[in-house]
């Protein structure tokens, strides 16, 4: 090969791959409205990305798996959280999360009341693209325990030694028939996921307390002069956080403010009444 | 120095080496933030130091291509520059903008866009910088009425980076069509054109350098500018998998972008080879250093580390994380900052008569903390993003927690930096300590074999041809 001879290579190389990818960038074009919901990018979702960009959360976060890696990555985070709990977090993180203990935390970002709404609305609509099924699995912002082990790494280390039973979660579990085995599965597939708010580890808080015992709890609380919910039994109290979050709000002010509780209040209207037994089911063996 | 307006090259080598050490602060001072509590929390948060830490990589890497382009085109073209004057005025307007930007995202003042960060009115000083220099660097050679191959590949890699900047100028209201725009300019920079113009300083090093004859060297760089097209182009693909466009990009993005690497092995044997085949025909083994590491850590950071984690199933997992972050900085460091330093090596002696040609030992010792700090960075990263990935990923759990558990890789992380930023210090300090004279040695004097004159190997040798 002389001189002239690997020129031409580079040229014509050069030449065949720019074609192909413009050939391909024009047919992704026709296909980018149906992939991304473009019909549903309102003005605020516009808005609300003008907002994402204007407080570089892309320097901390990633959206997309793009962006900086000193925080969690966004691209779900609304499917994973209710736009109350979003609402109340954006206005002040420190609420939720405790600088000592995870080392980081995100700074308050003194954002107006119409950005955080159109924030959310873009979050949402980030949600819903079709990006080929990424994450392969939910990307949680807190949790110690790894989900279907139902105890924390600690846990799993002391367990392990002594030999113990395995955890509820980490049996096999029995036909796919079973309500409680389903309710378990719902538990991590419903949107917005509930295993995404709460773990069922004993002591592991997330965005939600942990549901480790619930039952238990439940129990105790109905007796109490301090709930004012219908409920009647453990079920019935369980069933009622489920469709009515408010009724009864477990104490702290990462959890609630004014009375309202930031876990979604779209269950009720969302899940079927099957799908709420199963999940009821599930939850009263927690105890 | 045979022309006496290739002292410009000075100055820009200069500033790029201020900003240089400053980005450099700004990387510690993010990784130290990993570790945290952070007391700046209010006043200099992480997105804060992390946007300034990869904006002046960028700004000092185009100003050190920018000044070796200075010093390289008067002797390839033997000619001096057709205006000092306008090259003077465009160091200034681009400082300028770059302090200008850095000091306003200290106040947020920026767009947010992952690398493209600059606010319009920088942007487009970026591009009245780029014309000015395109339109200098063009006059010069039209005055010149000759020029290589070298310096052709070069100046096409410097004029199709500027193009591919317009994108970035570009708004788009669907967030996935910005992202799908985004990578037209920083994907096609670092595996299209910005290797295009690695290779164009390569050449004129090695040929320099080394006793290679020119028409082999060059020759054999089109083949190589060939093989980085046919999968860089293509290869941008390994961007789109999971950012809501057609699912034909992951198969095209896998196998294009497991290409990319053969043409960065084709790089590291170029250097290898010329070396070895020829010998060496210059005093300076420093630059010889910077040139041959060059080409070898680009094949390391870029081709070996980015081939890890392209493959869609394995991005699948990975995208995103501190995996990202290694391979990021092993091949930056590898393919530009090195070739940079590379470049400032072989033309400081002429420009500051008073140091010796074959690199102080200060000189060595900056080559070699830098290797090593990098080296241990790329590890650091790498153990945390593994860790990341299989408790964050995989098995599932909360980022939040699997930070805490990842900390010591952090702690090696800051130990290695440290290690590194002493290598840049080293390297800076070098750099300025002894005061530039800009002497024109005669071509006669070049001749006789007066070491700064190094441009005669590769001169005499295309009269010869
Ligand atoms: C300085 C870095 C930083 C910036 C800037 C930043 N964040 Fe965060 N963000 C964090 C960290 C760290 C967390 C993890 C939770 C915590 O510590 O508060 C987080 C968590 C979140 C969460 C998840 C909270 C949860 O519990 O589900 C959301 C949503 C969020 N950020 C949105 C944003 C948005 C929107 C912006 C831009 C307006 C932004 N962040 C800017 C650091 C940052
Ligand atoms: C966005 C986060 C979030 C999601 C998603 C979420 N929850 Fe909650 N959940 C909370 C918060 C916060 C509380 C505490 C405040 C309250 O009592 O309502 C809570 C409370 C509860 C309680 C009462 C716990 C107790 O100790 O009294 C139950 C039961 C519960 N959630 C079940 C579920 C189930 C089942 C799902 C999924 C269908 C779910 N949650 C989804 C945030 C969430
Ligand atoms: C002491 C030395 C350095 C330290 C401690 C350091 C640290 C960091 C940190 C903490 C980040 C942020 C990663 C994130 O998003 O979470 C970062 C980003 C980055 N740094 Fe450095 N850095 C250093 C030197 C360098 C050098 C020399 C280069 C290039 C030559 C470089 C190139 C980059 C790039 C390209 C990114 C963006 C990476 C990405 O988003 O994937 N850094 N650095
Ligand atoms: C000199 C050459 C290169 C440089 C400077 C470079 C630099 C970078 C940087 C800075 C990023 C992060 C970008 C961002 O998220 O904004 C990145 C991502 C990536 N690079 Fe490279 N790269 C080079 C070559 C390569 C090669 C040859 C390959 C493949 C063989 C490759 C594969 C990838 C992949 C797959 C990603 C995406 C990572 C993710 O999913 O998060 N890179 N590169
Ligand atoms: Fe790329």
């Amino acid at each position: 090969m002389n001189k002239r001879q690997s020129r031409l290579f580079a040229v014509v190389s050069t030449a065949l791959a720019a074609v192909a990818f413009l050939g391909m960038t024009v047919d992704s074009h026709r296909q980018f409205d149906a992939l991304t919901n473009a019909k549903n990018i309102t003005p605020a979702v516009a808005h609300g990305k003008d907002v994402w960009h204007k407080y570089n959360c892309v320097n901390c976060h990633t959206l997309f798996g793009e962006g900086a890696y000193y925080a969690p990555d966004l691209t779900k985070i609304a499917q994973h959280r209710g736009e109350a709990y979003l609402h109340a977090y954006m206005q002040d993180p420190s609420k939720f999360y405790d600088e000592t203990r995870h080392r980081r935390l995100m700074p308050k970002q003194n954002l107006a009341e119409n950005e955080i709404t159109d924030l959310i609305a873009f979050l949402d609509w980030v949600s819903k693209v079709d990006n080929q099924g990424w994450p392969p699995r939910p990307i949680l912002v807190t949790g110690a325990s790894i989900p279907g082990t139902d105890l924390t790494t600690e846990q799993q280390a002391t367990k392990a030694e002594q030999g113990g039973s395995q955890p509820p979660g980490a049996r096999p579990v029995g036909s796919g028939q079973d309500p409680i085995a389903l309710g378990q599965s719902l538990f991590r597939s419903v949107a917005p996921a509930c295993a995404a708010c709460h773990s069922v580890a004993p002591g592991v808080n997330m965005a939600g307390p942990s549901l480790a015992g619930v039952a238990t709890r439940a129990q105790q609380h109905i007796g109490t002069p301090d709930y004012k919910g219908q409920a009647k039994d453990a079920a019935g109290y369980i069933r009622e956080s489920i469709e009515h979050p408010s009724a009864y709000v477990v104490p702290g002010a990462m959890y609630s403010a004014n009375g309202q509780s930031f876990m979604p209040a779209t269950y009720a209207k969302e899940l079927n009444s099957e799908q709420i037994d199963q999940l009821v089911a599930y939850l009263a063996t927690l105890k | 120095m045979r022309y006496r307006s290739q002292q410009v090259a000075y100055w820009y080598f200069a500033v790029a080496m201020l900003l240089f050490g400053l980005q450099i602060v700004f990387g510690l001072l993010s990784a130290t933030k990993y570790l945290g509590p952070d007391p700046l929390l209010y006043v200099l948060p992480f997105d804060v130091t992390k946007v300034i830490h990869t904006n002046l990589l960028v700004v000092w890497v185009l100003t050190g291509f920018m000044g070796a382009t200075y010093w390289m085109v008067p002797d390839e073209s033997r000619t001096e520059l057709y205006s000092v004057r306008l090259a003077y005025w465009q160091l200034a307007l681009w400082a300028v903008m770059g302090v200008a930007t850095i000091i306003g995202y200290l106040f947020r003042y920026g767009t947010g866009n992952k690398l493209l960060e600059q606010p319009l009115p920088s942007k487009l000083t970026v591009v009245v910088v780029m014309l000015m220099f395109l339109y200098n660097v063009g006059m010069t050679i039209r005055k010149a009425g000759r020029f290589t191959t070298s310096e052709g590949v070069l100046l096409i890699g410097l004029g199709m980076a500027a193009v591919l900047y317009l994108p970035a100028l570009l708004e788009f209201e669907n967030y996935t069509v910005a992202i799908f725009y985004r990578w037209w300019t920083i994907h096609l920079w670092v595996e299209g054109v910005w290797e295009m113009i690695q290779g164009g300083f390569l050449a004129y090093l090695l040929i320099r350098l080394s006793g290679a004859d020119r028409e082999v060297m060059e020759k054999w760089l089109y083949v190589i500018v060939g093989l980085v097209f046919i999968a860089g182009i293509l290869g941008t693909a390994h961007h789109y998998y999971w950012v809501g466009v057609p699912h034909y990009w992951l198969p095209i993005g896998g196998f294009f972008s497991a290409l990319e690497p053969v043409a960065l092995i084709g790089m590291a044997m170029y250097a290898y080879g010329a070396i070895r085949r020829t010998g060496l025909a210059h005093p300076n083994t420093l630059a010889l250093h910077w040139t041959i590491g060059s080409a070898v850590f680009t094949l390391f950071g870029a081709g070996v580390l980015g081939l890890a984690h392209t493959w869609p199933s394995v991005n699948k997992w990975t995208h995103g994380t501190l995996i990202t972050a290694m391979h990021g900085h092993a091949a930056f460091f590898g393919a530009y900052a090195m070739i940079v330093m590379a470049m400032i090596t072989y033309a400081l002696p002429a420009m500051t008569p008073d140091r010796r040609e074959e690199g102080s030992s200060l000189g060595y010792w900056a080559f070699w903390l830098q290797i090593g700090g990098m080296f241990g960075m790329t590890l650091s990263f790498a153990t945390a993003g593994i860790g990341q990935v299989y408790l964050e990923r995989i098995l599932g759990l909360g980022y939040l927690d699997t930070q805490l558990k990842i900390q010591v890789h952090f702690l090696m992380l800051l130990a290695t930096g440290g290690i590194f930023a002493l290598g840049v210090g080293a390297f800076i300090w070098d750099f300025f300590r002894y005061r530039p004279r800009f002497e024109v040695i005669e071509e006669s004097a070049v001749r006789a074999g007066a070491p700064a004159g190094a441009a005669l190997t590769g001169a005499s040798r295309i009269r010869a041809v």
